[in-house]
């Protein structure tokens, strides 16, 4: 049995995780939540932020942290033409001709970034990634806990912005009923396509923050993908406030999973979960709404 | 076969249909199985490509087309076939009609297993299940290392020549074949569409919609554990990247679509197409996905029922209902 400190200092860093967990999983829950779209590239999103920021601070030699708003604006702008070419033309069609057309753009984006950027493994490098922090026989990198205050930040603005602005009130009325929300004078399609490019944001943030926490490659998207998937299944759909605390849950539970069984467990253990939850809560996290 | 089998008008309960369909699936199986006599290695290699793809299309096409189950999960029952064959050769040396027999059936109860967890959850949950599924599996591959881990098993004996694993792929995608004529040809292919087309209407009809979903998720797993088994016997070795890799099903996944979701004939066009399209696409190993993703994204968009479905609105053919 490992000593306290060592299982202390574990939960801790699996708790800050996750709140950077949580943010990489949001776009994908609020885009599920109006949309009802599961947007198989999220994850692809998500390698799209870790490339902008690695190749920002590259360029213009900002701190990638510091530059974080401009890669959440990069991405967000990238995802409307997505949205308005791809996904708009479709509205009528079923959530499967969407699905699978997201799931299209993920394939060619994976392909793309091989192209681009090689299939070498990459990090976002920087100084703070590797200082560790200690409080008394706690011991957690310092980037984690950069990452955690950002990604909680970050998550708060966007329950802000739903839970108390305009635009979150046409996002909510969408997201229960788009027929009646249109007839009630909401441009549900606007509200889409805001939501959709807001989800893109937010994943963009969200890959640079992995990107300087991780190593990232090409074909990272896939496992990033499964992970947010986990989060939200665990946070319940569409919820902010539940997606934080899935993604903290599911940071934690990975810890102390890859502490007892080995490190290559964690991700099983993620897996685990997220298939236990389907199984167990019957009327699945979709219990407002149906498909 | 094709020509065959395009011949036939198609409409939902016709048993009389059913045998001319059974009857041509014979006869190309019986045309086929010589066709090591006289094709060179290069389209036997084709060919069991396309035997195997066949009867990966045919299960998921059953899934998506009949039952509205969009799978995500292929690799996972490809892998576990894979792991499945190795696993009775390497230890118990089986025989190999026999092993791809067990392949089969660990499939089928693997999917009879997690059904509960997967058909909870409507639509698109489970598609995110079963790509769950096929992550955890392969997961759990690279972990244990009786499993082999990360790299991998061997296969101890040597594969059979290139003829023999052609005509076995030959008989997998004719097993696929019929037991999807026998659906579609049968009063279940009108129970099947009841059921995709409106669940809580064919559920007050007196039809059990958990079953018939059950049914065909069961039948693709079985086949998808029975391509994969002969694949990882062609391949010698296998690892978990590789057979559980998501490859698979988007590979399925894009042959269906091409081909037509829920046509008859969608698996056969589309395996063909996926099949010559990699051969064309060769010299450009980089490009190949992405090609393949554009593809889908205009079909999806402009023609929704694949090459199929575009061919049967030109003047001369007849109607393909869906």
């Amino acid at each position: 049995m490992p000593d306290i400190g060592v299982i202390s200092s574990t939960i801790v860093a699996g708790v800050l995780l996750g709140g950077i967990l949580a943010l990489t999983a949001l776009g994908l829950s609020i885009v599920l939540g109006v949309m009802r779209l599961v947007n198989l590239a999220h994850g692809d999103f998500l390698v799209v932020g870790a490339y902008a920021g690695l190749f920002f601070l590259q360029f213009t030699g900002i701190d990638p942290l510091l530059g974080v708003p401009v890669v959440a604006v990069f991405v967000g702008v990238l995802a409307l033409p997505v949205y308005r070419l791809l996904l708009a033309p479709l509205a009528d069609r079923g959530a499967e001709a969407r699905m699978m057309t997201m799931f299209a753009v993920s394939i060619i984006l994976e392909n793309a970034f091989v192209l681009a950027f090689s299939a070498d493994t990459r990090s976002i490098a920087r100084d703070y990634a590797t200082v560790a922090l200690s409080l008394g026989p706690v011991t957690f990198p310092l980037i984690y806990l950069i990452g955690f205050v950002i990604s909680v930040s970050l998550i708060l603005t966007v329950h802000w912005l739903v839970s108390a602005t305009a635009f979150g009130r046409d996002l909510r009325a969408s997201a229960v009923d788009a027929e009646a929300a249109a007839t009630l004078g909401v441009d549900v399609k606007r509200v889409q396509m805001l939501t959709f490019s807001l989800g893109a944001a937010c994943a963009g943030v969200g890959g640079t923050l992995i990107g300087a926490a991780f190593q990232f490659g090409p074909s990272s998207g896939g496992a990033y993908l499964l992970n947010s998937l986990a989060v939200v299944v665990l946070g319940g759909l569409g919820s902010v406030i539940g997606t934080l605390a899935g993604g903290i849950a599911l940071g934690a539970l990975q810890s102390i999973g890859g502490l007892t069984l080995g490190d290559g467990y964690r991700d099983l253990v993620g897996m685990a979960l997220f298939l236990l939850v389907l199984a167990f809560r019957p009327d699945g996290f979709l219990a407002r709404g149906r498909t | 076969m094709s020509e065959a089998v395009a011949s036939c008008p198609r409409s939902g309960y016709a048993p009389a249909r059913g045998l001319v369909e059974v009857a041509a699936l014979v006869g190309a199986l019986a045309a086929l199985w010589f066709a090591p006599d006289f094709a060179g290695d290069y389209w036997l290699q084709l060919g069991f490509r396309t035997c195997v793809y066949l009867a990966l299309a045919q299960g998921w096409n059953l899934m998506a087309g009949s039952a509205g189950l969009v799978s995500l999960g292929t690799s996972c029952f490809v892998g576990l076939g894979a792991y499945v064959a190795f696993g009775l050769l390497n230890h118990l040396g089986t025989p190999l009609p026999l092993v791809l027999l067990i392949c089969a059936i660990t499939g089928g109860a693997l999917a009879a297993l997690v059904s509960p967890a997967l058909f909870r959850l409507r639509g698109l949950y489970f598609t995110v299940g079963t790509l769950a599924l096929a992550e955890l599996l392969r997961l759990l591959m690279v972990n244990v290392s009786a499993f082999g881990g990360a790299t991998g098993i061997f296969l101890q004996e040597d594969p059979p020549a290139l003829p023999v694993l052609f005509r076995y792929a030959l008989v997998v995608a004719f097993v696929a074949s019929l037991a999807i004529t026998l659906c579609a040809r049968t009063r279940a292919s009108v129970i099947f569409r009841a059921v995709r087309d409106d669940e809580d209407a064919a559920a007050q009809m007196g039809v059990r919609p958990y079953r018939v979903k059950l049914g065909a998720f069961v039948l693709a797993s079985a086949l998808a554990a029975m391509a994969g088994g002969i694949q990882a016997v062609k391949l010698g070795v296998i690892e978990p990247y590789g057979m559980f890799g998501l490859q698979w099903s988007i590979d399925v996944l894009s042959m269906v679509i091409i081909g037509g979701v829920g046509l008859r004939l969608g698996p056969l066009v589309g395996a063909l197409l996926v099949v010559a399209l990699g051969e064309a696409l060769a010299d450009y190993p980089e490009a190949h996905i992405a090609i393949a993703g554009v593809i889908l994204i205009v079909l999806i968009r402009f023609a929704p029922h694949g090459v199929v479905g575009l061919a049967a609105k030109l003047p001369l053919t007849r109607r393909v209902p869906a």
